[in-house]
């Protein structure tokens, strides 16, 4: 530190997003007139490779000890300006940027006056803290090889075929008692009309094959430590009360099973037993007993059925595993929007309107009328169906719970619910009542083409509400016809409502588990949501599908592909850099009072007894130098590196100055 | 005793008076005591006034709540239209600094300053919820057995919905199960939520369509099996009362369906007598409704 400083400040005009604003060259005059700085210059890109030669250069030729780069902000270019640093031949962390864009000639374009004064008050501070910096070293540790995948759906499927098939060992938890998600309650899919399950079960059966792929369902995580490379994950195997190693998937429990109750994976359309797997091509094909609703009549246990097997027990309690990864992929896609309260629609109070996902099961040849379309009241064939389109999506009435976004699949499936109706049941019109169709993705628009042509009827306008005649049970459907300009009235047979999806109540916890946080509309935030949108904020976790924003299946699969390609990158290099920023405990001064293990974010603290005493020590693998313990620290014995006390003050005091 | 200033609004001083008596005296037998409101003007009427300049309708709102903040009571009122006025001025005023900064610089004018101080409610909102519908069923002497009643429940009772606190704006209870109190039956009919037809201006602006909207109401609550309207608000009162005759002159139509106010029907099975709750001042008969009722 003795050392004579030498600042090399290096001003860009960033085209004219800088210099269109402010006079760049009076700035680098301004630089030079400032303590320690040995050399100042102005440059048209100082991202451009001559740019970035011009700072290797200078520091060579004017001996210089530390840089400060007035540009943009350091979340776009501060690795490149570090490594020109370096390159220079100087400790990177002797670098400081200085944001006269984003904070400056961006906002203050109107001003330019005023927006130099700012450029100078800025580039004062950052050639300031560049004269206090410290050289730092970035750590490095290894990583595990495997990845944790959470939720089975396409998305979860997809992700752990890719990272199993790249030769990393893979745990993939589901909630359910059996992997499939969303996807296997759907009959076709859009605009293909390919069949859901015939694209989806030969995956989930790789799923269940494939030897890097450890497959834990009706598992829930219960507790991640750790950081990215060295996760520590302890999964709760919830109890089936049948031994998966046993069970052969025979059924005959549930065959003799007395208890009936509606079955979660048909919406409660179609019965369940206690005993029982959600559907037919559940994979694992083990069956669970829910002990909810479970009346221990022993039947299932008898001779008669699991009998010699001895699958059950009533007793088998949960079971606690610990993984370690090194990445995890989150994927616990959505749920469906409690179209109940909106009421003017009369969901749950009239019998023939349904919604979205319900008509999926109805049309399903698995589904609880096999594939026969029939209107709940009656069970007779509507020959006239209304939709409901952006029911809960592009909506801003927060007092229902609506969502101001458009949910993405609704169109689409609505559409294709259209089709089915048409080729199923000779003579039903369709009557889709939209806002706008939003057929976007590839030979979408053609097949919304095609719905026309074979029939399907379009009004433009959202619908106010629907009646129910009480004798008939027939439904009007009143809106506006925003085209015509005219309200109608339509009397059909059954209504079906495409509601929207929304963040799944089930990822709430892993948010705290995992210090993720979620964009404004509750989906889970993205590192960035153009050029990283698998990514966190938190290193080594990544998103896949649905849990990140609405999307449709080709998407999700790109996203789930995406995610298992930026998973598998820590794991490859078998090591990863941590920034050296963290926060350092001088275990000299610290009284042990714990202040810091509260306030830290990341749970990056501890205390720990040294030489008989209770000191705290810092993680430096999951602190993110966010300065929180240091600032709490009431004897000052916590230094966050690179945003020391020194540092900051030096920056107040040079900013002061100004004044 | 609670105290409120009773804000009568303009019809049912004018065309109903019954309705304003059996408020007072049907809400003695709860302790709750409506006092003479001077001062108060006009609310002003939502539709007419709103649709033209959100300010000058909150200012004129907002002075009559200021009179009553000066006495420090809260308002009760007894009219759908007269509770959007009021009730809304009050809660958007509450909740809006800026609306409140610039009605408050009309107020300043006559020297009136919104405070926010004080509550503006509906009868039937301090009845269900203050009263409760087992007390109210304790004040009854004759029980209206048999009594098939058509809700109306009018629409600026309830909507906006994120203006108001009574929960269900489609399906609501809450009338239903004060009517219910009574001994009588609330019957379901056809759009029951439908409006009245002379609300937003419409029957001052073009009376044949308000009418027309009067006669499906009338129509279906008569399918339904109704013996009598039951409302809370006078203007709904007015369309489906005096609509009656209108629309036997236009349409033919002939219903002869009686109307009251909850209030005087709450009357009826409080044992008041149909002078004092000034059922005589009604266009449509009340006899065959009293002949089933004693």
């Amino acid at each position: 530190m003795d050392e004579e400083k030498r600042i090399g400040v290096f001003i860009c005009h960033c085209g004219t997003n800088i210099a269109g604003v402010i006079d760049v060259k009076e700035l680098a005059e301004y630089a030079k007139t400032l303590p320690n700085v040995a050399h100042a210059q102005d440059y048209t890109y100082m991202c451009s490779t001559p740019g970035q030669a011009m700072i290797r250069d200078s520091i060579k030729e004017h001996n210089l000890n530390g840089t400060v780069v007035a540009a943009c902000s350091p979340r776009l270019h501060e690795p490149t300006f570090r490594k020109a640093t370096e390159e220079g031949g100087v400790n990177s962390f002797l670098f400081s940027m200085a944001n006269i864009r984003e904070q400056d000639t961006w906002v203050h374009m109107e001003e330019p006056e005023k927006a130099m004064e700012k450029a100078k008050d800025v580039v004062r501070m950052e050639v300031a803290r560049a004269s206090m910096l410290e050289p730092l070293t970035p750590k490095t540790v290894p990583v595990e090889k495997a990845a944790l995948v959470i939720g089975a759906g396409i998305a979860g499927i997809q992700a752990s075929l890719e990272l199993a098939d790249a030769g990393i060992k893979t745990y993939l938890v589901e909630k359910e008692p059996s992997i499939g998600g969303n996807m296997s309650r759907l009959d076709k899919t859009f605009p293909t009309l390919d069949c859901s399950q015939c694209i989806l079960t030969p995956k989930m059966v790789d799923v269940e094959r494939n030897p890097n792929i450890e497959l834990m369902t009706y598992s829930e995580v219960e507790d991640v430590s750790g950081y990215i490379g060295n996760f520590d994950v302890t999964i709760r195997q919830k109890s089936r009360y049948v031994y998966e190693d046993k069970c052969n998937g025979c059924g005959k429990c549930q065959e003799v099973c007395p208890v009936s109750r509606p079955n979660e994976f048909d919406l409660g359309l179609m019965p369940r037993k206690a005993a029982y797997v959600p559907f037919p091509q559940a994979v694992p094909l083990k069956f669970t007993i829910d002990m909810d609703s479970c009346i221990k009549c022993d039947l299932c246990k008898g001779e008669e059925a699991c009998g010699d097997l001895e699958a059950i027990d009533f007793d088998k309690p949960d079971e606690l595993t610990t993984v370690k990864v090194g990445s995890i992929i989150v994927a616990t896609g959505f749920d469906m929007y409690d179209v109940e309260r909106k009421e003017e629609w009369g969901y749950k109070v009239f019998d023939n309107v349904v919604t979205g996902i319900e008509m999926e099961r109805l049309i399903s040849a698995s589904g609880p009328t096999g594939g026969n379309i029939i209107r709940p009241s009656d069970g007779q064939k509507p020959k006239s169906v209304g939709f409901v389109l952006c029911a809960g999506s592009r909506d801003q009435d927060e007092e229902d719970g609506a969502k101001p976004y458009c949910s993405r699949v609704c169109c689409m499936y609505s559409l294709k619910h259209a089709h089915q109706l048409i080729e199923k049941i000779p003579g039903c019109v369709p009557y889709l009542f939209y806002m706008d169709i939003r057929s976007f993705g590839k030979a979408y628009e053609e097949f919304y083409y095609r719905i026309q042509n074979e029939g399907g009827k379009f009004i433009r306008g959202r619908v106010a509400r629907i009646t129910e005649d009480p004798i008939t049970k027939n439904l009007t459907v009143t809106a506006e016809d925003t085209l015509l300009g005219t309200p109608v009235e339509m009397e059909v047979d059954l209504v079906v409502l495409a509601n929207a999806v929304v963040p799944a109540e089930s990822t709430q916890k892993l948010k705290t588990l995992l210090t993720l946080s979620n964009s404004p509309d509750g989906w889970l935030l993205e590192a960035h949501p153009k050029l990283n949108p698998m990514s966190t904020t938190t290193d080594g976790v990544f998103l896949a599908g649905m849990c990140q924003g609405p999307r449709d299946i080709p998407d999700v699969v790109a996203h789930a592909a995406a995610a298992a390609a930026a998973a598998s990158i820590p794991i490859h290099k078998g090591s990863v850099t941590l920034e050296p920023i963290y926060a350092i405990v001088d275990q000299e001064h610290c009284g042990g009072c714990a202040t810091c293990i509260g306030v830290c974010p990341y749970g990056a603290t501890e205390l720990n007894e040294v030489d008989s005493k209770l000191v705290a020590s810092v993680n430096e693998a999951k602190c993110k130098g966010c300065g929180t313990c240091g600032s709490a620290c009431p004897s000052g014995a916590i230094k966050m590196q690179h945003f020391t006390n020194e540092q900051i003050m030096s920056e107040i005091e040079a900013f002061a100055q100004g004044w | 005793m609670k105290e409120y200033n009773f804000f009568l609004g303009c019809i049912a001083p004018n065309r109903y008076p019954g309705i304003e008596a059996s408020a007072v005296k049907t809400s003695r037998k709860f302790d709750i005591e409506l006092r003479d409101f001077k001062g108060a003007s006009c609310c002003p009427a939502p539709g007419a006034f709103g649709s033209m300049d959100v300010n000058a309708w909150l200012a004129l709102g907002a002075r009559n709540i200021c009179l009553s903040e000066k006495e420090g009571k809260d308002i009760a009122l007894i009219c759908n239209g007269c509770y959007k006025s009021l009730f809304e001025a009050n809660h958007r005023l509450k909740a809006d600094p800026a609306m409140r900064e610039k009605v408050n610089s009309i107020l300043a004018n006559i020297d009136y300053e919104f405070q926010g101080s004080v509550e503006v409610r509906h009868l039937i909102d301090i009845l269900y919820n203050d009263v409760g519908p087992e007390k109210v069923k304790e004040s009854v002497e004759v029980p209206l057995t048999g009594l098939n009643v058509a809700i109306h429940y009018g629409c600026h009772l309830l909507k906006p919905k994120f203006d108001r606190t009574f929960g269900s704006s489609e399906r609501p209870r809450f009338f239903d199960e004060l009517v219910e109190a009574l001994g009588a039956t609330s019957i379901d009919y056809k759009e029951k939520m439908m409006c009245c037809g002379a609300g937003g201006g419409v029957r001052s602006y073009k009376m044949d369509l308000a009418l027309d909207i009067a006669n499906e109401k009338l129509y279906n609550m008569t399918q339904a099996g109704a013996d009598v309207i039951v409302d809370v608000c006078p203007f709904c009162h007015l369309q489906l009362d005096r609509g009656q005759v209108e629309i036997k002159e236009k349409f033919g139509d002939v219903y002869n369906l009686p109307v009251l106010h909850y209030n005087q029907l709450l009357g009826m099975a409080q044992g008041m007598n149909p002078e004092e709750l000034g059922l005589d001042a009604h266009e449509i008969s009340v006899e065959p409704l009293l002949a089933k009722i004693l």
